[in-house]
């Protein structure tokens, strides 16, 4: 070939890519993107369900944004670049992105909503994201183990105290079966956001009270020493630590330990929430489970000695400031499809294990632990979650001094320092 | 082929050789270093187009607030002592390592690739493998043995953390460096050797008094190269530890991040990594400069 024709085969190749990728864009449909698939866990389901919905309808496509590493950090850093995805599930991150989000009150699937589901994103009476699910953590445990402790069917309304606690720990202890009688994840997140949650919220009845002692700590007003909460709140984590299966080394475990020691029946209990549900069912999908409040006395009628922390993890939120409208159409449209939608609800609830808080739905969740939360919410047996007013950074730091004081590094007053110390460098 | 005399052929001749490259780095490096500059005297939120100027130029209280951070002061010192024992570890072995491989070992050449290898993974998946050696590994030979030592995972105390990122870190850059004292020591003329061996010299006497002052600049590229990846520590740090326990490993570029996406104190952040920037700059331009006047010397 000489140099002229290989010139022009060369021309001719890049014409022909160039017009194949504009073909592949110039379909009729309009694309929506949404970053991630709401939760790593879900993947392979929630790209089903993509597939399902694309296949579905012909005027939209759904196309999923891999998410690698941070959230925020793909976030940030894909608003800051123009190329926000239409679709973002977010949670604290809310705040940040509040003023580039659309108003979805007067969608089909946020006229749905349970009252209250929505109180995370609402300002002014306007409604900006959709809760994905009520999420809840306490005490999961295993029913088959604790019903052997027993000697009988374990019934959750017996534990109403720290001493009942005291007294099934042990008895689940002394079980030949069992390792220990609880595993207690060690994890920063675990400790920092859930368990600390539980002194935020046990403060008081009144909501207004539990932020008013937020606000007490951050002034430098408040001595946690002298709380009583936060004195029974650390004697009951004093007693699942004495009945931790990684005395040893506290730290140690993963969160797939966890998993495991509960679904093969090592332990009975393990401090995690019904996220965990997906994980254990994967194992082995006989095993019932089940979940109890954190009792932090030895009077059953305390705020919070029979009610578990349930709260909206995180929702799904649509861009205004860079998407077309047609964008954010396909995207209330998607969205309304989990809602309204048979094949959608089946996703929602059996694939991405979801509990659903929409009136829509005509399928719930077969399991027990799924049933009894949405039970405890029923029966208003529900702590708020007060981790979602933590400020960005809060859990991690809080995490950190709960990991110094699980293993012995700091005492009751250096935990109640370090959390004071905390608090007042938030403005 | 190329005599450039007029400025239309020097420029000519500096598209066709630099403009692209030029180009990639001035997009890729310059460009973001100096919006990261300028954006550290901003209160910009981190997710307000840079171009938008929706925020306010507030002078030095990003610094201010970067400087009275405790944690970032630890997190410095933390990185001190990292960058101390992974830069002269680092260096003895892989000294020691390449004098042995061009010896006369047999299977030398298996050796030389096997102690490389580990630079060829990268960072995170290094970290992960390390992990599962770390908390899985010697947990269960704690089981076998009974060593006390051996009993829990490493990464979840803090001086045992610190000193699973040390040898990870060593293990990772060993090798390479490694490479580079390999070419210093064949790269001394065999004359001078056998000069010295013909006048009785020892194979110590060689090593320190021939050897060594004759592949100097070997050292001042290992040491900077060490100096400045360990400084920059951050995907091993993010994968084996997290900074943790307790934010206890945390290095300095692993705090910056975190104070940037985590506590989403952008401007605080920027001005810490221009302050960990200077801080870097100053110690390899002194290294440099001391191991030229060495090599000076030695020549």
């Amino acid at each position: 070939m000489s140099k002229n024709t290989r010139r022009i085969v060369f021309v001719l190749f890049i014409l022909v890519l160039t017009l194949s990728v504009a073909a592949v864009q110039a379909q009729d449909r309009v694309q929506v993107t949404i970053l991630g698939t709401i939760k790593p866990e879900i993947a392979d389901p929630f790209n089903e369900a993509v597939a399902t919905y694309n296949a579905a309808q012909d005027q939209y496509e759904v196309v999923v944004i891999p998410r690698d590493g941070d959230p925020v950090q793909m976030m940030t850093s894909l608003s800051a670049s123009g190329n926000m995805p239409t679709i973002t599930n977010m949670g604290q991150e809310f705040s940040l992105f509040r003023d580039t989000l659309c108003d979805v009150t007067d969608t089909t699937f946020s006229q749905h909503a349970f009252p209250g589901t929505q109180a995370d994103v609402t300002i002014d009476g306007r409604v900006y994201g959709m809760p994905i699910t009520i999420e809840a953590f306490g005490l999961l445990y295993n029913q088959a183990v604790l019903d052997e402790a027993v000697g009988g069917t374990f019934d959750p309304a017996t534990i109403t105290t720290r001493s009942e606690l005291a007294e099934l720990l042990a008895a689940v202890d002394a079980l030949e079966s069992t390792e220990a009688a609880i595993h207690v994840s060690g994890l920063d997140w675990s400790l920092g956001a859930h368990f600390t949650n539980v002194m935020f919220t046990d403060q008081s009845a009144d909501a207004a009270e539990r932020v008013a002692f937020i606000d007490a700590l951050k002034a430098g007003e408040a001595a946690l020493v002298e709380n009583e909460v936060y004195a029974g709140w650390l004697d009951t984590l004093d007693l699942l630590l004495q009945y931790n299966q990684n005395a040893g080394s506290p730290l140690a475990p993963t969160y797939d330990d966890g998993v495991l020691a509960l679904g093969l029946g090592e332990v009975g209990f393990w401090f995690m929430g019904n996220w965990a549900l997906p994980n254990l069912f994967e194992m082995n999908p006989d095993v019932a489970y089940g979940i109890l409040p954190v009792p932090i006395s030895d009077d059953p009628a305390t705020y919070g000695n029979t009610a578990i922390s349930i709260g909206v993890p995180s929702n799904l939120v649509i861009d205004c400031a860079q998407s077309t409208p047609e964008e954010q159409a396909g995207a209330i449209d998607f969205l309304n499809w989990f809602v309204t939608d048979p094949v959608g609800q089946d996703y929602w609830v059996n694939r991405f294990n979801f509990l659903p808080v929409y009136d829509t739905f005509e399928i719930q969740p077969q399991d027990a632990a799924s049933q009894q939360i949405l039970q405890y919410a029923a029966d208003g047996l529900s702590l708020q979650w007060m981790n979602n007013l933590y400020p960005a950074g809060g859990w991690q730091a809080m995490g950190a001094s709960m990991q110094k004081y699980v293993t012995g590094q700091i005492d009751r007053a250096g935990l109640a320092g370090e959390l004071e110390a905390y608090w007042q460098t938030v403005e | 082929m190329y005599i450039e005399k007029t400025f239309a052929q020097k420029f000519r001749s500096f598209l066709t050789f630099a403009a692209i490259p030029l180009f990639a780095f001035s997009v890729v490096l310059v460009i973001p270093f100096l919006v990261g500059v300028f954006l550290s005297f901003t209160d910009w939120n981190g997710i307000q187009a840079i171009d938008s100027f929706d925020y306010n130029v507030i002078g030095l209280s990003n610094f201010t607030a970067a400087l009275s951070d405790p944690t970032y002061i630890n997190t410095l010192v933390l990185t001190f002592a990292y960058v101390t024992l992974v830069v002269v570890i680092t260096n003895v072995i892989a000294f020691l390592v390449a004098v042995l491989v061009t010896s006369n070992l047999p299977a030398r050449n298996f050796f030389r690739a096997a102690f490389f290898i580990p630079n060829l993974i990268g960072g995170v998946i290094l970290g992960f493998i390390w992990q599962f050696i770390f908390s899985t590994f010697i947990t269960r030979l704690g089981d076998l043995t009974g060593i006390p030592l051996f009993q829990y995972s490493w990464l979840v105390e803090t001086d045992k953390a610190f000193i699973a990122l040390v040898i990870v870190g060593v293990w990772q850059l060993s090798g390479y460096m490694m490479l580079i004292y390999i070419a210093g020591l064949v790269g001394i003329p065999q004359e001078v050797i056998e000069a010295s061996t013909i006048d009785g010299a020892t194979t110590s006497q060689q090593l320190l008094h021939i050897k060594i002052p004759l592949m100097i600049q070997a050292f001042t590229i290992s040491i900077f190269l060490t100096l400045r990846n360990s400084f920059m520590v951050f995907d091993v740090n993010l994968s084996l530890t997290r900074g943790g326990p307790f934010r206890s490993t945390e290095m300095a570029t692993l705090h910056i991040y975190n104070e940037a996406f985590i506590s989403q104190h952008f401007g605080t952040a920027q001005a810490q990594a221009i302050i960990l920037f200077v801080i870097v700059a100053v110690v390899a331009t002194t290294q440099v400069i001391i191991s030229k006047r060495l090599e000076g010397r030695a020549l």
